[in-house]
């Protein structure tokens, strides 16, 4: 999965944070736009959540088998060094260990456990030949939207399995962003809730992320 | 509702997070920025207790409408369905996570809907001793009421929070009272159900 652009979206609706990895794919658009955008995705997030298909409406327990675990898919997004014990010399790295620190997180990746999509309902992903958007909420209504540059629509007929894999890949680099987020941005004393992030430290751990997944 | 049950139990859960996904740092050093910031309250409302326990309140409640979102993204734990799992949930995991210690859940109120934390240890508190004229009105440890407060209204949880007794004010122990009003379901994201 190669990302392209990342949106963070506020509870009501509004684009607080934008981010492109080449300049490229924002010809088209001004930033106006892409708060636009981002209402709309949020509107159009909350009608797709009331039109649930009548079979899962009417048999609880098919929509109580629908599964929301999220699998542990291992360094999505973190630096290549990192991975699999080429760690060997930990002693030498120390002088870039603050670089390779991750905030207030210990270990060489944020989480190493499954987890569960708080996004039970909503969209998760959209598909077009052109590229595909995938979408995290968390349990506060805060949204991490991202476009990965692979259609996925001409890649699907490899099968489903595939299609649900790259959704797993996409919310555990989401909830990475999530874990900057909480770093970066709420721990900034001059930040005001619901309002653009300006902050820098944020912007450069976000595309440093973007980045290693490119 | 489709919620499957964790495999691992919160405490195991909450341990496992305080160990091997958080950064630590010297518990002295926290103690006694906190120490500096209450009496310098004192000083600044020029010992009017009740202002401070306020500005506390305030100052905890802003904290924890941030520290919700690192607590979330650092355990990605799904919503709890009543006050049993929360009150669980605030004592074997957040309190572990970013104080490292597990307060005891007591005192339920018959209608399940009002607990109390008893905190045996309060690291907030440590080498303090109330002076005379604050021994009456000043509540240490405000700010704790307030982040609770703070971060379970952001995740729809209308609660009341504040102190019931104080080691520091002479009581035999420390207990915090927590009483759900309401559960904002209007403003539960859109996606969960």
């Amino acid at each position: 999965m190669a990302v392209q652009m990342l949106l963070v979206i506020n509870k009501s609706g509004g684009l607080i944070y934008h981010r492109s990895l080449d300049a490229e794919s924002d010809k088209g658009l001004n930033s106006n736009d892409y708060l636009i955008l981002a209402s709309i995705l949020h509107g159009s997030f909350a009608i797709a959540s009331q039109l649930t298909p009548k079979a899962l409406q009417l048999s609880q327990s098919a929509a109580q088998n629908i599964d929301f675990t999220v699998p542990y898919i291992p360094y999505v997004g973190m630096p290549r060094g990192r991975r699999g014990g080429q760690d060997k010399n930990r002693s030498n790295s120390s002088l870039n260990s603050s670089q390779g620190k991750l905030g207030s997180f210990k270990g060489d990746d944020f989480f190493k456990d499954a987890f569960q999509s708080w996004n039970r309902s909503g969209v998760r992903q959209l598909c077009t030949d052109q590229f595909t958007m995938y979408i995290y909420q968390t349990m506060t209504g805060l949204k991490f939207v991202t476009v990965s540059s692979q259609g996925a629509l001409s890649a699907s007929h490899t099968g489903g399995s595939s299609n649900m894999h790259s959704v797993h890949v996409a919310d555990n680099f989401l909830r990475k962003i999530y874990c900057l987020y909480s770093d970066y941005v709420m721990k900034d004393p001059f930040y005001s809730l619901e309002m653009p992030i300006k902050s820098t430290l944020f912007d450069q751990k976000v595309k440093q992320m973007m980045e290693n997944l490119a | 509702m489709s919620m499957s049950t964790p495999s691992k139990s919160l405490k195991v859960i909450g341990d496992d997070t305080w160990k091997n996904k958080t950064e630590k740092v010297n518990a002295e050093l926290f103690t006694l920025t906190y120490g500096a910031i209450v009496s310098q309250l004192c000083a600044d409302y020029d010992r009017d207790f009740q202002k401070v326990n306020n500005q506390l309140y305030s100052m905890g409640y802003n904290i924890g409408v941030r520290l919700i979102e690192d607590f979330l993204a650092r355990t990605a734990l799904p919503r709890c369905e009543n006050m049993v799992k929360t009150s669980e949930m605030i004592s074997k995991c957040a309190f572990k996570i970013f104080l490292n210690m597990s307060p005891q859940v007591a005192n339920w109120s018959p209608e399940k809907d009002t607990f109390s934390l008893i905190l045996d240890e309060n690291p907030l508190s440590d080498f303090v001793e109330l002076p005379m004229d604050a021994m009456k009105q000043l509540w240490y440890s405000n700010v704790l009421s307030g982040v609770l407060k703070g971060s379970l209204e952001m995740v729809q949880l209308d609660c009341d929070v504040w102190f019931v007794s104080d080691v520091l004010k002479g009581d035999p122990q420390t207990e915090l009272r927590i009483k759900l009003n309401k559960v904002l379901k209007d403003e539960i994201p859109i996606g969960e159900d």
